[in-house]
């Protein structure tokens, strides 16, 4: 392919016209502001095509030296840099300018993440703004972004921050009590908002009871909550595991409607223990049983 | 802002200089700089090599795009509004029937941000190259360029793909 | 000159060959291992008690479940979908999409009138080969020979209500479009809590732990690489079936990692990535694990008996063992398939066979299992 595209470039070479030579003058902005409109003298006389050719946009027009080339507002919408050439016979002038981004926030992608996290966690929530113009073009001159977030009890966080080449962002802490949080990102008109759920942490304890039921035991857990007093979802898988002469037998069981039950066949001098994830809770001894 | 138009020496010299050139479009000289990121996430060597691998792939692909008016090409490195424009500007150019070869010469890349979540890295690249513009066999013009473009990649399953390619900035 | 070596050669092949069957006719072996293959020939009749077995092993290799059951000794006792059943499983379990890749029949005793062997089938299922392994009685009738099968009738479930309160996970994805910085539903949190390598068998086993520590329950996956001294990567691989890739939430799996071909002195480091993705899934079943027991050299293993609490049938079980020393470090993971569907509040026995070696080190150990429901997998 590379050879193709070689060999495409080299013919259109020998095409080409030799010995081009400026010979009028333009006056080219450096930069221009995209989707505003914008005019270039030419000089010379005759009929001449403009090309202008960026990674942004192409475009083609016929002009008439020596008379002004107006754009309108629509022409030049993308920012980045462009070529221009000015094609009279075989005379060729040349330009390059910029078209940089309106400076009025439009649009805000903003990525909160995660948007699901365990409660009290400091820094553990991050908001990431990069803020754009009405054509999606980077605004890279410094912004203003204010970031809020309302925890579930209603308390407000609220953060500022300057964009850096377009982009801002920082780090807050989740709500200490479980439920949706609104994050929000704002900059001028524009405002974008995000929810982030905050979920129980670990169980802060696990503790089970236990009663006969004939020759099974039935062992339930108290309802499980976290170190702040949320209730621990239910489908939190809590393992019961009984010891006895050298066996053991154990069950991994989901909370259901906020506590674990499973029956255990009673054996003599058993010993049962029960944990969720890294958290270990109380023991009982069966004395009689089996 | 205006430039002497100084390839046209080259137009008229040889036209195998210029099929030369554009041989050597997909090894431009690049070095790789990590700005002070200012508290945002660290960047892992691996991520580094990884993101200035697909961001150069990027180029090219974007100018095999521009080169041969196929947007098709932009779509494994480029999503988003960056793939969105470059498709909208080869359009542009297969409407009006001109071609546009971009010969890379160099880059230098710094990474300035790495977000907190690692689903954007941005990077500030100085780069250098000559663009060609061309129509029904013809060349119509040649620039030498130098800019500063502003990109913004993303993660994707299998690769950092181009969201934010900007010029200019 | 090479014609005439190759003569030769052919010559004393073609000698050996008869000298061989002619051994093999005059003195046969009284212990086979055969290939159930449907064209095989090599028993068909049954004047003799072991080839009466082979025989019925053949016709079970070939599902030939109609020929198999009428030349048994004792089928009055069952009818042959009850035979049938016996091998192939009910409930759509491993034993029923499986094939019998061979057996071996060893004879116990033998009388004029009677003889018993015992017969290991290997059926493999697509989780690898599992063993069967029936003593069979075959007693003569007049001029031949007859199997009296050993039939294991599955438990049948008494007709009862179970309740179960239903838990489940439903997962809405955000859809196909680009809007980038729109959320998504956040992919579960996992965390790997332990992390051992260890040199075995001429490779490097990986030996781990992987907690889910989000209130969603998450499919998981642990990949690795191994660098070497200077960075580079010796080699990758990921966790495939030593692990349990759905997690519910505070769930723990542990993952075993192999790495044939790399020495751990090569190693300088280890990167381990576990990768969660959500997926919609259900609480249930739950299985007790009953009955867990290690057993000692020279059969070292951990058996126990599953069982399924739930109203529904689980079709496959998978059992994953995580086993520590004193220290409380992995020395192994480890894991089977039970051939059987779980029924509900039937028990399944087990059995996950250890090396010799790692069963000295064993101090205490864990146990999970993951289920497989048709068009379900818990």
């Amino acid at each position: 392919m590379k050879l193709l595209v070689t060999a495409f470039w080299g013919l259109l070479s020998l095409l080409a016209p030799y010995g081009l030579a400026q010979t009028s003058a333009w006056h080219f902005p450096p930069t221009v502001q995209a989707g505003t409109a914008f005019s270039v003298l030419t000089s010379g006389s005759g009929p001449a095509t403009l090309y202008v050719v960026g990674l942004g946009d192409a475009l083609q027009r016929s002009v008439q030296l020596g008379q002004s080339i107006a754009f309108g507002s629509e022409d030049l919408r993308n920012a980045g840099h462009y070529v221009a050439l000015l094609i009279a016979g075989t005379e060729t002038q040349s330009a390059q300018f910029d078209v940089v981004a309106s400076t009025q926030p439009a649009g805000l992608s903003f990525i909160a993440k995660p948007s699901r996290l365990p409660v009290n966690q400091v820094n553990g929530l991050s908001g990431v703004v990069y803020v754009l113009d009405a054509f999606r073009n980077l605004l890279v001159e410094p912004q203003r972004v204010t970031f809020e977030l309302s925890d579930p009890s209603g308390a407000t966080q609220s953060r500022v921050a300057t964009t850096r080449n377009g982009v801002a962002w920082v780090k807050m802490n989740s709500a200490t009590k479980a439920g949706a949080s609104q994050f929000r990102a704002s900059s001028g008109d524009t405002r974008v908002q995000r929810a982030v759920l905050n979920v129980p942490g670990e169980p802060c304890t696990v503790k089970m009871n236990s009663h006969g039921a004939g020759k099974r035991i039935v062992l339930e857990t108290d309802p499980l909550r976290d170190c702040n007093g949320n209730a621990v979802p239910d489908g939190t898988i809590v393992t019961f595991t009984e010891v006895y002469g050298g066996q053991q037998t154990t069950v991994d069981v989901p909370l259901k409607r906020g506590v674990a039950r499973t029956e255990l066949l009673a054996r003599s001098r058993a010993v049962i223990s029960v944990a969720s994830g890294v958290v270990v809770g109380n023991e009982i001894r069966v004395s009689g049983g089996q | 802002m205006m430039k002497p138009n100084r390839t046209n020496w080259l137009r008229a010299a040889c036209p195998i200089l210029l099929a030369g050139l554009l041989v050597g479009a997909d090894r431009p000289s690049v070095d790789l700089a990590i700005a002070n990121t200012e508290g945002s996430r660290a960047v892992e060597k691996q991520t580094q090599n990884s993101v200035v691998r697909d961001y150069l792939a990027a180029w090219h692909a974007m100018g095999r795009a521009m080169a041969q008016n196929q947007p098709e090409l932009l779509d494994a490195f480029f999503v988003g509004a960056a793939k969105d424009k470059l498709e909208e500007t080869v359009r542009a150019q297969q409407n009006l029937g001109i071609q546009s070869a971009y010969q890379e010469q160099s880059h230098h890349l710094q990474i300035v941000f790495y977000s907190p979540e690692g689903l954007s890295i941005q990077l500030l690249d100085d780069v250098e190259y000559d663009v060609v513009i061309g129509k029904q066999g013809k060349t119509l013009g040649t620039q030498h360029v130098r800019t500063r473009y502003v990109a913004v990649l993303t993660p994707t399953e299998s690769k950092w793909k181009v969201r934010i390619f900007q010029g200019g900035s | 000159m090479k014609t005439r070596g190759g003569g030769i050669l052919a010559l004393i092949l073609a000698i050996a060959t008869l000298g061989l069957i002619t051994i093999g006719t005059i003195w046969p072996n009284q212990s086979a291992s055969a290939n159930p293959d449907s064209r095989a020939t090599l028993v068909s009749g049954d004047s003799s008690a072991q080839d009466a077995v082979n025989g019925l092993l053949q016709k079970i290799g070939r599902h030939d479940w109609s020929a198999a059951y009428s030349g048994l000794a004792n089928k009055a006792d069952f009818s042959e979908v009850e035979f049938a059943s016996d091998l192939t499983g009910n409930y759509g379990s491993l034993r029923t999409y499986a094939l019998l890749d061979g057996f071996d029949v060893h004879p116990l005793r033998a009388s004029a009138d009677e003889a018993q062997f015992r017969a290991n089938m290997r059926w493999a299922s697509v989780v690898g080969t599992f063993e069967d392994s029936r003593d069979l009685k075959v007693v003569r009738k007049g001029d031949h020979w007859q199997v009296a099968w050993p039939l294991m009738k599955e438990a049948r479930v008494p007709p009862q209500v179970i309740p179960v309160n239903y838990l489940r996970w439903d997962v809405i994805n955000r859809g196909p479009q680009d809007d980038w910085g729109t959320q998504d539903v956040e992919a579960p949190h996992v965390r790997i809590v332990a992390m051992h390598p260890v040199d075995r068998g001429g490779g490097v086993v990986i030996l781990g732990e992987l907690l889910n520590e989000d209130v969603v329950p998450a499919f998981v996956t642990v990949k690795a690489a191994l660098l070497g001294a200077n960075g580079s990567t010796l080699a990758t691989e990921d966790s495939f079936d030593k692990i349990s890739h759905l997690l519910l939430p505070k769930q723990v799996s542990p993952f075993r990692i192999d790495f044939r071909n790399v020495r751990l002195s090569q190693v300088d480091s280890v990167h381990i990535q576990p990768s969660a993705s959500l997926v919609s899934a259900s609480a249930d079943p739950v299985i007790g694990i009953e009955s867990q027991k290690l057993n000692p050299v020279p059969d070292s293993s951990l058996t126990g008996e599953l069982l399924n609490q739930s109203g529904q049938v689980v079709n496959v079980a998978h059992v994953i063992g995580t086993f520590y020393d004193g220290n409380g470090q992995i020395v192994w993971v480890a894991d089977t398939y039970p051939s059987r569907a779980l029924l509900p509040q039937t028990p399944v026995p087990f059995s996950i066979a250890l090396p010799a070696d790692v069963s000295s080190k064993v101090a205490s150990y864990h146990v999970m299992t993951t289920t497989y429901r048709s068009g379900h997998a818990q």
